[in-house]
């Protein structure tokens, strides 16, 4: 089916005219590469713009005047003792008996009205006299929560689902939108893979439930599905939202909300929702931040003088290898490629409606990030229009959603610059006037009359001499339409179409001189790689809603059924070269049989679905949902897989005997019990594992001469679903007037069939491994959330909220075998890998041996526990230590004082480990000793106790003492701001400034630079920067 | 209105999507595809396999068919490493865990990840074998049964280093082909008598001669002969009258015959060989990996004594050593070896370097093998390249003629005359002194074997035949981790099955000590 051409007119979509829209629907075509032009172009008349919409805003001037009128409830009755207060400062009235009031304030600036009861109404100055009408308020109970196809509220949730909105989100420089909300969640931990501005996020609710398919919940925005790959280039699949359009986060972690996601929800699901446009006045905001990062922990290497006197002392038939020609340099390496990094975000954003009916919303955003390693830019610009018409008397609802990012990042070779500053000799010097690599020092010597490079590559050189520009523009459209049938009350037909186009563009070139093209005695500037890529994914979801009110014990029932269809298609071509043997003239490498190294994947999705909600006498609420769901992945005979779920709560604080105790404002019990499916494992085994394909060989992997070369792929036809089994209890509480609320959840969860990487039986398939499904885990957890408003004045709030979350996972069964390997490679050679999935343990355990040590605590080279005591240390010693953490927390406040404010956030876990691998290869004292050059290797220091000289090499077991596994225990402060609201100008226009510290401290006993691992072994670590954050924000 | 109501019965028609489910590769191909799109694409799938033994994987030297690293696990590498390093005649100075191990026959066990490298290739190429024969019986392509035999042939070649390296696993072939429940572990016995009766099979379905590259009659005569020399420590009893009868049939029915140079079989032009009865083949260009020929030239070259583009080659690995072990069946000192009539003795690099291998570690002490190189024998001053174009000899005739004089030594018949003259015959090529009867003992043969076959693949095979490779009998420099050679078990005349395969398979044992 192609109905891409159908969407992309919706782009075209302007406002009211839906008939002309219609008309567009036969096939008007839109190339939205003309939207690239027009991108790029907006791009660089941003800043301008944004400077002076600045002035703009700055415009008004101060004039006072008195306002008084008076404040009824929506009847007309007036309304004592309600607060009215100028906005953004601390000048205050209150009502009258008779709802009167008068106060003095700048002309143009806003009165916020506010008393127990009632929504807070803000209103613009624009006369003398200003009457207010209050209406009701709804409580946090009647706060609407997305559940998927449909919404909530807070009071009728029956499952684990945690709201989060934009009063709640991390502050400070935020780039991507996984960081709004690390930490907020109880049993949400989001651990990046590093520094870098675009790391990868890592999301696990509940610890995961997979082994080797995904661990990842399912991203939901807008109502649209995420694609399971990431566009080439890409690190961060959600900095490809731009944080501030978001509105809010529903997380769903337990299978009777997720199950209505069936397929790719055993992880939980994270719906994301972006700002709407609202009625009413038209609303602007800018919002700006600069940042200043630096490097928050540096390793203990040696320095120049320390490393000279440790050669000397260990290695002295090496110390001719020290400096160039004698003269010791004394160079810190992490300085010279780490830099102090500066970054800025411009948000702008336009809320408001057409004709006081339609409304719509439109934002423009920059953001402009250093990485802390030199050369690692990123610059992201985006934009989102938002319109929401409704037509026939509000029966047809339309949500339109159009979203487009432009991001340019020039990517670093991550593992060979961060390696290399530590291996480099700190005695050679950065810069070398002499040098034919562009005047960086480089290691060489002398072959056949031929200059060769020798030794360790000069990392700043490969930083500066390569240029690795990844760009992308992506384009995420989706239009929803939801209509009120007319001959049944309380139908609804909604129909919801996405598409999502991505075209990346990589061009990896080097500069001249570049250490890195030296090849026989000549430079090849130019380009060395290409890649572009283009990715199409579909979306199509349709759904009958009914929603029904009786008389009578049942008294409301809501169902929806529906159909969802989802396609992903990523393709693209490369350009490699490869060096002429004889020349050394980087060329183009061909293979005749694919000429543009073309990929091309496509994988499809397709789901029916029902649910229905019950409520019966207004207490007992009942979900029940099915889902089935077919992958493409999978033969057609094991395709289909089907997930029910079923959930009770009961509102015990609707219940007399209950509400007379006069203590709980909400008090609900809440069970669920649900069945999910996973079938994501295209990382591990491609798109097409269940089929026998040929793959045709590369140019170079030829064989007998003059014939091409087919290999036959392996595949396992009896693949099938991964079936996850999760059974939920919660209650969710709130005493005392809103002072204090929580919920508390405690969760099993049985996954079977688990997919996971197996050695096969040698022999039986041409593999040594395979995805298969084998065997069971078992999960068990709890987690906490408790919000306490601590103090609630007229002049000052705090807020205190805490989190923590217990989850373990152990495997049960592995079809008959006790255990695979699970990766985890030591970074010593190749083929060396530490983790192991074993029967009863925590899934991913480390296999070690109980390192022995002396009297002085010291350990003993290569002396391990005889654990089984039969004299001789085989494998039969080792033990399995879980390395991942089982309890994560998060805990913080948000203090207001009149115009001030200060919060701040912490999230920490507690175990866990985290296997040292700097001090396995860079802290054994053979390790300076070249091989084969005539270049030393710089270590850890081991005259400060960073490393031990005890242990000398690292071969056979010692890599696998346990002597290199550290508690990864931490608490990190992700941020602290501090606020402050300007006082209106006389234009209305509000200006907030904030100072925030990310990163801001780090408690821990881990020895390494940084224990929040997500792989657990700590190698080439990017450094997670500390941030420093200036930020102004104007309403107006 | 009506276009709303339209809108929603299209979108219910979208169930008539569920075709969608099946998605096509377009880059991949099934085999009908492949086949109309390549005629002779059977052809490429046997190349495919033949590759297995030389090539890393299918995509670029940094592909890897096995879940090991490219560069470390291929075929050829792990023969060499295995037959090579272990025993006396060369010594790998890396210090990388595992190979660290292999060259000082210390410390064995079955986390080393070189074993599971040799033993996740033999069972990767077998099922390879498996199902290409699987393909061929449904298509219809010409010389089907040559094909079959070939097919056969590089399967049993596989099994053969299973029972060599190994000693036990499971049978698999065409028949229990895809089977999910793990086959049954078979001793190296019936392995022994399945391969025997592969290859006495496939010798009449091969053809008298091949195209380059690929098996004939006397490859698969060759490998009969090897099987049965090495029958007594594969199954207990003795096989040298088979094997002297294969030998014979490789020397004298194949129409291969020595080349003039022994140079010629190690050089970047050894194609033009007569004497090369299989071999693996490399190409700078277009059939590139770590594993091939690579490994033996660069490995062997460094440019802290050497100078690379002597021997054809950009990069020295500066990783292999010859011991006294080897060049020690020369001469006992750099002197000697340059006096000697033996053109073989000269195949050390001895410039720089120390006779003794006082430390294994140390680059300088033990002379580097210049027998391999990627330098053309006919025109050595042609290009120099990262990737070796060398063919490695997996079998040679020279060996044949050994063979041969070895299995009459040990009973096997034939005569002695024609035994005297085929290892006069390998010792005149090279320019050596011719011996007389008398001198020609058991003991002879292995030296002279060593002189000639080191680092071919075969050394401690040869060396556990003739019971010098366990024990304290024979010893060399850092065998047991000692300078001058110590004892090391019986037991290590086997390798330990590897960790990953006993826990993927629980029907397999480990070999006895380990």
């Amino acid at each position: 089916m192609n109905f891409e051409n159908v969407v992309v007119c919706f782009v075209r979509f302007r406002s009211s005219n839906l008939t002309q829209t219609l008309h567009t629907f036969v096939g008007e075509e839109v190339c939205y590469l003309d939207l690239l032009t027009k991108i790029n172009y907006m791009k660089k008349q941003i800043q301008n713009a944004l400077v002076c919409l600045f002035f703009v805003a700055s415009f008004g001037l101060y004039a006072q005047q008195t306002v008084s009128g008076v404040v009824t409830d929506e009847s007309g009755n007036p309304l004592p003792s309600v607060n009215v207060v100028a906005k953004g400062t601390s000048t205050g009235v209150s009502t009258d008996f008779d709802g009167n009031y008068t106060i003095s304030v700048a002309n143009g600036s806003a009165l916020v009205f506010s008393s127990i009861g009632f929504e807070t109404l803000e209103l613009t100055v624009a006369g003398a006299t200003l009457n207010a009408t209050l209406s009701e308020s709804a409580s946090e109970l009647d706060e609407v929560v997305v559940i998927g196809y449909g919404t909530t509220t807070v009071k009728d949730a029956t499952g684990s689902v945690a709201s989060i909105t934009t009063e709640d989100f991390n502050q400070g420089a935020i780039v991507s939108s996984d960081q709004l909300l690390t930490g907020k969640v109880a049993g949400v931990v989001i651990t990046n893979s590093g520094g870098a501005p675009d790391a990868a996020p890592n999301i696990r609710i509940r610890g995961g439930a997979s082994l080797s398919a995904e661990n990842s919940p399912l991203i939901v925005i807008d109502g649209v599905p995420l694609d399971v790959v990431t566009p080439a280039g890409v690190g961060n699949p959600l900095s490809l939202i731009n944080p501030n359009d978001i509105a809010s986060f529903s997380i769903l972690k337990d299978a009777s909300a997720t199950a209505i996601y069936g397929s790719r929800a055993s992880n939980g699901v994270i719906l994301i929702m972006t700002k709407k446009g609202t009625l009413g006045e038209t609303k602007y905001n800018l919002s700006m931040s600069a940042s200043m990062s630096e490097v928050s922990d540096k390793l203990e290497l040696m320095d120049g003088p320390t490393f000279e006197r440790f050669i000397n002392e260990y290695h002295p038939t090496y110390a001719n290898l020290l400096g160039v020609n004698g003269v010791m340099y004394n160079t810190d390496w992490q300085d010279a490629v780490f830099r102090t990094s500066y970054s800025s975000i411009v948000n702008f954003s336009v809320a408001g409606s057409v004709e006081e009916k339609t409304p719509y919303r439109f934002s423009l955003g920059h953001t402009n990030t250093e990485g802390l390693v030199n050369t690692n830019d990123y610059e992201r610009l985006s934009t989102t229009f938002r319109i929401n018409p409704s037509f026939f008397d509000e029966k047809l609802k339309v949500d339109f959603n159009a979203k487009a990012f432009y991001v340019n990042k020039n990517a670093i070779d991550e593992g060979g610059a961060l390696g290399n500053i530590v291996s480099m000799d700190p005695t050679k010097p950065i810069y070398d006037e002499n040098s034919a690599f562009g005047g960086y020092y480089q290691g060489t010597r002398q072959d056949g009359g031929l200059t060769v490079l020798d030794g360790t590559w000069n990392p700043v050189a490969m930083l500066m001499q390569r240029q690795r520009p990844e760009k992308l523009l992506r384009i995420l459209t989706n239009m929803e339409l939801d209509y009120s049938l007319p001959f049944v009350e309380g139908l609804r037909a909604v129909v919801n179409v996405g598409l999502e186009k991505s075209d990346a563009d990589i061009r990896e070139a080097f500069s001249q001189n570049a250490i890195a093209t030296y090849k026989v005695g000549r430079f090849n500037p130019g380009e060395n790689y290409r890649e572009e890529q283009s990715i199409t994914n579909k979306t199509l979801e349709g759904y009958l809603a009914y929603t029904i009110d009786f008389d009578g014990l049942l008294q409301s029932l809501d169902a929806q059924a529906g159909y969802s269809y989802q396609n992903f298609q990523n393709e693209g071509t490369k350009e490699l070269y490869q060096y002429d043997e004889t020349s050394g003239a980087r060329e183009v490498l061909v293979n005749e049989n694919n000429p543009t190294n073309r990929y091309y994947s496509d994988l499809n999705l397709q789901s029916f679905f029902g649910r229905t909600n019950l409520n019966f006498a207004g207490k007992y609420l009942v979900t029940l949902s099915v889902r089935a769901d077919a992958s493409s992945l999978f033969a057609e005979d094991n395709r289909w897989g089907i997930f029910p779920a079923a959930a009770i709560a009961w509102r015990l604080s609707d219940e007399t005997f209950i509400e007379s105790l006069n203590v709980f404002d909400n008090l609900k019990l809440r069970a669920g019990w649900g069945e999910t499916g996973q079938s994501n494992i295209s990382g591990a085994v491609g798109y097409y594992p269940s089929y026998p394909f040929f793959q045709i060989g590369s140019a170079t992997s030829k064989y007998l001469p003059g014939e091409n070369l087919y290999n036959a792929r392996m595949f396992n036809p009896n693949l099938t679903w991964e079936k996850t089994t999760t059974l939920n209890a919660g209650i969710d509480f709130g005493v005392f007037n809103g002072v204090l609320s929580g919920s508390v959840d405690v969760f099993k969860r049985d996954t079977n069939d688990l997919l996971a990487n197996a050695p096969v039986p040698p022999g039986q398939a041409p593999a040594s491994s395979f995805i298969d499904n084998i065997g069971s885990t078992e999960s068990e957890g709890f987690e906490v959330s408790i919000d306490v408003l601590a103090i609630d004045t007229q002049n000052s709030s705090l807020n205190v909220f805490a989190n923590g979350a217990y989850a373990k996972t152990t495997i049960t069964d592995l079809n008959g075998i006790k255990q695979v390997g699970a990766g985890g490679g030591l970074p010593i050679g190749t083929g060396t890998f530490l983790l192991r999935h074993a029967l009863n343990q925590q899934a991913g355990a480390a296999w070690v041996f109980r390192q022995m040590y002396n009297e002085a605590g010291e350990p003993v080279y290569n002396a391990f526990a005889d654990l089984n005591q039969d004299g001789v240390i085989t494998n039969d010693d080792r033990y399995l230590r879980a390395m991942r953490p089982n309890y994560t927390f998060g805990f913080g406040f948000n203090f207001n004082y009149k115009q001030l404010s200060l919060s701040s956030s912490f999230r920490g876990q507690y175990g866990g480990q985290v296997y040292n691998a700097r001090r396995l290869t860079s802290g054994f004292t053979e390790r300076p000793v070249p091989v084969n050059t005539q270049a030393l290797s710089n270590v850890l220091n081991f005259y400060n106790g960073a490393a031990n000289p005890i242990i000398y090499d690292q071969k056979g077991n010692v890599a696998f003492s346990d002597y290199f596994l550290e508690d990864a225990s931490f608490i990190r402060c992700e941020n602290i701001t501090l606020g402050y609201a300007f006082e209106p100008l006389n234009n209305g226009t509000q200006i907030q400034a904030s100072f925030t510290v990310n990163n801001a401290f780090l408690f821990t006993k881990y020895s390494g630079q940084d224990p929040e691992n997500f792989g657990g072994i700590d190698n080439n670590f990017y450094p997670r920067p500390r941030v420093f954050t200036l930020g102004l924000n104007f309403d107006f | 209105m009506k276009k709303i109501l339209l809108l929603f019965f299209v979108a219910t028609l979208a169930v008539s999507c569920v075709d969608d489910l099946n998605t096509k590769p377009e880059i991949d191909l099934t085999l009908e595809e492949l086949l109309k799109q390549d005629p002779n694409a059977v052809s490429g799938i046997l190349s495919r396999l033949y590759g297995s033994f030389a090539l890393s994987g299918a995509d670029g030297p940094g592909s890897s068919d096995i879940d090991d690293d490219a560069g470390e696990s291929p075929f050829l590498r792990g023969i060499v490493n295995l037959q090579d390093f272990t025993a006396d005649g060369l010594k790998n100075r890396w210090g990388d865990d595992g190979l660290d191990q292999l060259t000082t026959t210390s410390k064995w066990d079955e986390n080393n990840k070189f074993f599971r490298y040799m033993y996740n290739r033999i069972y990767y190429t077998i099922p390879q074998a498996n199902n290409l024969i699987n393909v061929l019986s449904g298509v219809d392509v010409a010389n089907k049964s040559q094909i079959e035999g070939e097919v056969r042939f590089l399967r049993a070649l596989a099994y053969y280093y299973l029972i060599d390296c190994f000693g036990k696993g499971v049978l698999a072939n065409e028949e229990n082909f895809g089977q999910s429940a793990p086959l049954p572990e078979v001793s190296r016995t019936e392995l022994y008598n399945y391969v025997e009766s592969e290859l006495l099979a496939v010798e009449g379905l091969l053809p008298d001669s091949n195209s380059y590259g690929r098996a004939d009659k006397a490859a698969a005569q060759f490998l009969l002969a090897r099987l049965y020399m090495n029958a007594e420590v594969y199954t207990g009893t003795t096989q040298y009258a088979n094997a002297l009868t294969y030998a014979e049939k490789v020397i004298t029915g194949s129409g291969h015959s020595l080349a003039p140079e022994f140079l010629q079989n190690f050089s970047a032009d050894n194609h033009t060989s007569p004497e090369i009865i299989f071999p693996l083949i490399a190409d700078a260009d277009v059939s590139q990996s770590y594993g091939n020929t690579t490994y033996i030239v660069n490995g062997s070259l460094s440019g802290e004594t050497m100078t690379l583009s002597d021997y054809g080659a950009t990069d020295g690995w500066g990783g292999h050593r010859a011991s006294k072990g080897w060049y020690g069946l020369f001469a006992a000192d750099a002197a000697g070896l340059a006096a000697s009539s033996d053109k073989r003795a000269h195949l050390f690099w001895t410039g720089g370097h120390a006779y003794e291998m006082e430390s294994y570690e140390k680059w300088s002490d033990g002379f580097p093998s210049i027998k391999f190189r990627n330098s053309a024998f006919n025109n050595p001053t042609g290009t120099n390249t990262s990737f070796s174009s060398t063919d490695f000899p997996l079998f040679r005739l020279a060996d044949a003629y050994l063979m041969y004089a070895e299995a009459q030594l040990k009973g096997g018949g034939g005569t002695a005359a024609t035994a005297l003259q085929y290892v006069n015959d390998v010792r005149s090529r090279a320019g050596a002194t011719v011996i007389s009867a008398s001198e020609l003992t058991a003991d002879f043969i292995l030296d002279e074997r060593g002189r000639e076959l080191n680092f071919e693949g075969v050394r401690r095979s040869d060396l556990i035949r003739n019971g010098k490779f366990t024990g304290a009998s024979y010893t060399w420099p850092w065998k047991g981790n000692t300078l001058n050679g110590s004892t090391i078990p019986d037991y290590y005349k086997l390798f330990p099955i590897p960790q990953r395969s006993l826990e993927a398979n629980p029907n397999l044992t480990q070999n006895t000590g380990y």
